[in-house]
């Protein structure tokens, strides 16, 4: 997914990736990047928590504007299953 | 099954991901955000394998995968859409799409003004692309998604993995 995102921003337009693997996104580098260390198959969250998909959305929209260094990852920390979202 | 294992236990996502090889990027592209995020339209990417049931499936034969993709109009209906991807377990995401492709949220946020508007394609792909597709994919698919991308008018992407 890194790649195909670094190739949308190098065509001039900025991105942001959700990943639930960080050890290829240090890797591929794309510019910037939401980490969340959630299973594969479910990078939003889990299904029906609206709540949840919309704090991770919210989150990646907002890294978008805060990330002034390439490659940043943002680590907003969620815990599997063990997070209360309003 | 092991994709139903991944799918429960996170750690098992990172030891994978030390077991494979991944393309190293070296220098980072960067675009600075032209606008706001309120004032933009954002558009949606994913590789988490979705597309129309009218689609052409993604090839599951091939273990080098299939680098080709997918465009989905953003206004698409959820019954319309399914997700071709043996390489992890989607059930969740076929309960509730939004587990990998938040068109729902999306819609909201342009409802409640947090974004300008959603554009009006997303593209799918089936990360997963190993060996010889990889060239494909990054000779041809993503550079073409990113300029049709450009001329849908996305002012920034955000891009979901399976």
């Amino acid at each position: 997914m890194g790649l195909v995102q670094r190739a949308i921003e190098a065509e001039g337009i900025p991105t942001v990736g959700i990943s639930i693997l960080k050890e290829v996104t240090q890797k591929v580098r794309p510019p910037r990047t939401l980490f969340l260390r959630y299973p594969f198959g479910h990078p939003l969250g889990e299904a029906l928590n609206v709540k949840q998909q919309r704090t991770i959305l919210l989150e990646a929209l907002k890294a978008l504007e805060t990330i002034t260094e390439p490659g940043t990852i943002v680590e907003p920390g969620y815990p599997w299953r063990r997070h209360r979202f309003e | 099954m092991v994709v139903q294992a991944f799918k429960h236990v996170p750690w098992l996502a990172s030891r994978w991901a030390k077991s494979h090889q991944f393309v190293e990027g070296r220098d980072i592209p960067w675009t600075p955000l032209s606008k706001p995020v309120a004032e933009s339209v954002i558009a949606l990417v994913t590789t988490a394998g979705v597309h129309l049931k009218s689609q052409e499936p993604f090839d599951m034969d091939d273990p080098d995968g299939d680098p080709s993709f997918r465009e989905i109009p953003s206004d698409a209906r959820k019954e319309d859409l399914t997700i071709t991807h043996k390489y992890y377990d989607h059930s969740a995401a076929d309960r509730d799409i939004n587990v990998v492709l938040p068109l729902d949220r999306m819609r909201e946020f342009v409802a409640g003004g947090r974004i300008r508007g959603v554009a009006p394609v997303v593209y799918g792909f089936m990360g997963h692309i190993h060996g010889r597709h990889l060239a494909r994919l990054l000779a041809e698919s993503a550079p073409e998604v990113a300029r049709r991308l450009k001329s849908d008018g996305a002012d920034a992407v955000v891009l979901t993995p399976a």
